[in-house]
């Protein structure tokens, strides 16, 4: 089967759909910015990743993209001296979140604008679907 | 005397049929702007899609044999670009995908009012007003 604008719509609204499970997945990781253990030289929140992969959907009989997975950032977590933390070592340090604000700002604007790119890419399979339609008049 | 109508509608529905195509590869493109690996893929050109579609059909040479399965329709091989990739080892470029859906669409308008002008010129033929 040929692949119809039907399927171009398909295709952006899997575009859509990870760009939001990314999205909050930032929201996760901004939310949890100052998420600390609870127990003595517990670990901190980990920043949690998501990646994508271009895979067939037999459903729609077209490859998408769809979430390939989320994992967690295993960059090293900062450590801060606040020895009134219950999380605190023996020494006085507790381990911050790996998450960098600003990182996740960028990402957000990033997962922003790609979703907008997918909108449009509908709204123009949309448009063209219509004046398809539109010969039978 | 032949007339060039019938053979123009097959036509129109070609390249009607080459849009949409398009637009799915590009919805692709776009879609997958932050996958890790993806290169970008376009639609051959309409003279190269035209060419190979219905060109080769398996023909029935025995009464054992199956109807041909092959779909002229979906003779179309993306095109794979040749793109500086990004850091995420992803070849998209936002920018050029979507002038080219814009281009895409135009080139769909373009054919649909064709096909509705001949198809009114043809009820003019027959008679009908409209």
């Amino acid at each position: 089967m040929g692949q119809d604008l039907n399927t171009a719509l398909g295709v952006s609204a899997a575009g859509m759909d990870v760009q939001t499970a990314r999205l909050r997945v930032i929201a996760e990781n901004l939310a949890n910015q100052n998420s600390t253990g609870s127990s003595p030289g517990a670990e901190a929140y980990r920043r949690r990743t998501i990646t994508f992969e271009n895979r067939l959907d037999k459903a729609l009989g077209a490859e998408t993209v769809r979430v390939r997975g989320i994992g967690r950032d295993q960059s090293e977590q900062p450590l801060k001296y606040d020895p009134s933390n219950p999380a605190a070592n023996q020494n006085g340090y507790v381990k911050t979140p790996n998450v960098n604000s600003f990182m996740e700002l960028m990402d957000m604007r990033d997962a922003e604008q790609s979703y907008s790119a997918n909108l449009n890419a509908a709204a123009t399979s949309r448009t063209m679907l219509n004046r398809t339609l539109d010969l039978l008049k | 005397m032949q007339s060039a109508l019938p053979e123009l509608f097959t036509l129109a529905e070609r390249r009607l049929a080459w849009t949409s195509e398009r637009q799915t590869m590009l919805a692709r493109d776009i879609a997958n702007l932050s996958t890790p690996g993806f290169q970008a893929v376009d639609a051959p050109d309409f003279q190269t899609a035209l060419a190979r579609s219905g060109a080769f059909q398996p023909a029935r040479t025995s009464s054992g044999h199956m109807d041909g399965t092959i779909d002229p329709g979906s003779s179309m091989r993306p095109v794979r670009e040749r793109r500086p990739r990004t850091p995420d080892d992803n070849g998209v470029r936002l920018e050029e995908q979507l002038m080219k859906v814009a281009d895409t669409e135009t080139l769909h308008a373009t054919v649909t009012s064709i096909y509705k002008k001949y198809m009114s010129m043809l009820s003019t033929a027959l008679g009908r007003s409209g």
